[in-house]
């Protein structure tokens, strides 16, 4: 069998005595960012990229991806979409709202969003949630992939706004953001202790794994919200 | 979407709760649409206008370069040409400009006015009625290119405070500008590294450079800011640098986020004070580096003139 769902929407695929991860095609016949168009029995796919991708990079990790055909997602850090558009085929009734503060790379976005009816694009910084709060209604999940030197805070307060009760945050940490010379082992472990303690949401971490060889000191993670029961 | 029921009372505005009960909406797969709209058009619109804000800064700048040249131009063409009826007047650019528009011939120069003795002893020759009108005119006109001028500036300084907020706080509205406008776009202003921000504008010096023999500017066009402008020649080189850096933090500040962030003025205040109190007196060694800032002020000077 050369095509092989490894959860909801995310392929792995056979070919050449190859394997490669994909994503079935929401829009058939175009390729993002000129990655290969791959049909199998009548189904178009899209070769998915874990070097370009650190969700990517996550699955291929054996990372258990808490996504499902019909969740609403929040993807901070959007960029040009390489990975929102991945998102946007797992999500086939779904919805990704995707969140991106620099104008010039919204621009490519927004072409993305042309052709994709289930990304929402927001041009608004994540530091900020309270600026989209009139967008973004409680989501599933949340996939961040800023870069900042303050990405746990961004989570947490995503999180903390946006994320349903035990929804699934899933985190790409770039350790030189946040310090360019500490060890990556030492920035990953004080950044997973602040989201399990650090905030007024807490985190259960499922998996934490580093991302290599597909991105150099970049931690991936999954976790859990953690609501303590108010009543 | 299925279970958007739930998501009611999750904000503190419900805007998808508020649309159907309005009416304004039937269905939930309708707001998803009309959501997925707005926010589209919401984001073009802010680009769209992010671009043409910098764009029109940038024509803004390059149409004050040509008045300057046509104005220094005319002016010294006007110099020139009413030199003959009054030679004793020592008035040059924008003030001889007024005065020809207003006086025409000297005889109409009243007694109150201070140029009054002068304009009645003057050796000059008659104006006679005919070219008395065409000077005026043209001289009117070179006023009125003082006036553009103006009228320029403050369109700048207006569309760069909600343009480049920060930009124009550390650098100065125009400086700010003028900058854009060298770099082609704030985005590449805020993409250049701070040391290529520190040479913008020394093409001159920079290609003299790349040539041979001389040392690498060590700054562009934001030498023109007094801060550097001001300081002893000792202190320059550093302050440069590190009112450089500012200037590309403030570019990215306000390509980035797009808001005005104080504290980007206030740390470069404390450093530039820093640097003044740690750098007091010239360093010893004499005479080598005394030769330098001499030659630099020159082409300083020269700048200085075209403006
Ligand atoms: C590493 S890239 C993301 C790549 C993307 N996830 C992908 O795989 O295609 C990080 C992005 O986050 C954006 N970003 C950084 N800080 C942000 C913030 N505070 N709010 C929103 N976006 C931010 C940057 O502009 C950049 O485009």
């Amino acid at each position: 069998m050369p095509v092989e769902e490894l959860s909801d929407g995310i392929f792995r695929i056979n070919i050449d005595d190859r394997e490669m991860l994909a994503t079935k095609n929401l829009v058939s016949g175009i390729s993002v960012y000129g990655e290969r168009l791959i049909v199998e029995e009548g189904v178009e796919y899209r070769q998915w990229d874990p070097n370009r991708s650190k969700l990517g990079a996550m699955v291929l990790k054996n990372f258990e991806i808490p996504l499902h055909y019909d969740s609403t997602v929040l993807y901070l850090g959007a960029a040009s979409g390489t990975t929102v558009s991945h998102v946007s085929d797992i999500l086939r009734d779904g919805l990704v709202y995707a969140v991106e503060f620099s104008p010039r790379t919204m621009r490519d976005l927004l072409q993305l969003c042309d052709q994709r009816p289930n990304i929402i694009p927001i041009l608004a910084d994540a530091n900020k949630p309270q600026s989209y709060t009139h967008i973004v209604e409680k989501v599933d999940a949340i996939f961040q992939d800023v870069a900042q030197p303050n990405q746990a805070e961004i989570a947490a307060v995503n999180s903390k706004y946006f994320l349903e009760q035990h929804g699934h945050l899933m985190l790409s940490i770039k350790s030189r953001s946040i310090d360019t010379v500490a060890s990556p082992k030492r920035i990953f472990k004080e950044e997973v202790q602040k989201l399990e303690t650090g905030f007024d949401v807490e985190f259960e971490v499922l998996q934490r794994k580093e991302l290599e060889p597909f991105h150099e000191d970049h931690l991936g993670l999954v976790a859990r919200m953690f609501v303590e029961d108010e009543e | 979407m299925q279970e958007s029921g739930q998501s009611a009372a999750l904000q503190d505005l419900d805007l998808r709760q508020a649309a159907i009960d309005s009416c304004f909406v039937e269905l939930d797969e309708e707001y998803d649409i009309l959501l997925r709209e707005v926010c589209i058009r919401a984001a073009k619109s802010r680009i769209s206008s992010n671009d043409t804000d910098d764009r029109r800064i940038i024509q803004a700048v390059q149409a004050l370069d040509d008045i300057d040249r046509n104005s220094n131009e005319l002016s010294e063409r006007l110099l020139e040409w009413y030199g003959a009826y009054f030679p004793e007047l020592e008035l040059t650019g924008e003030p001889l400009a007024r005065f020809v528009s207003t006086f025409g011939s000297r005889a109409n120069v009243p007694e109150s006015h201070p140029m009054f003795v002068k304009a009645s002893m003057s050796m000059g020759s008659e104006l006679s009625f005919a070219d008395e009108e065409l000077l005026r005119t043209f001289a009117l006109n070179i006023c009125s290119l003082y006036d553009t001028r103006r009228h320029i500036e403050s369109y700048i300084v207006t569309a760069m405070g909600s343009l480049a907020p920060n930009l124009s706080d550390i650098a100065g509205a125009l400086l700010g500008a003028r900058l854009i406008s060298m770099a082609g776009s704030l985005q590449k202003l805020a993409s250049f590294p701070s040391s290529t921000v520190q040479v913008i504008g020394a093409h001159r010096a920079l290609f003299k450079h790349l040539r041979g023999n001389t040392p690498p500017p060590k700054h562009g066009i934001i030498f023109n800011n007094v801060v550097i402008k001001n300081a002893p020649w000792w202190q320059r080189g550093k302050l440069a640098r590190s009112f450089a850096s500012k200037i590309s933090l403030a570019a990215r500040t306000d390509f980035y986020t797009g808001k005005r962030d104080p504290s980007i003025r206030e740390s470069m205040d404390k450093k530039l004070n820093a640097i003044r109190a740690a750098n007091p007196s010239p360093p010893k060694r004499e005479s080598k580096p005394a030769g330098k800032p001499g030659s630099r002020g020159k082409s300083r000077n020269k700048k200085g003139g075209r403006r």
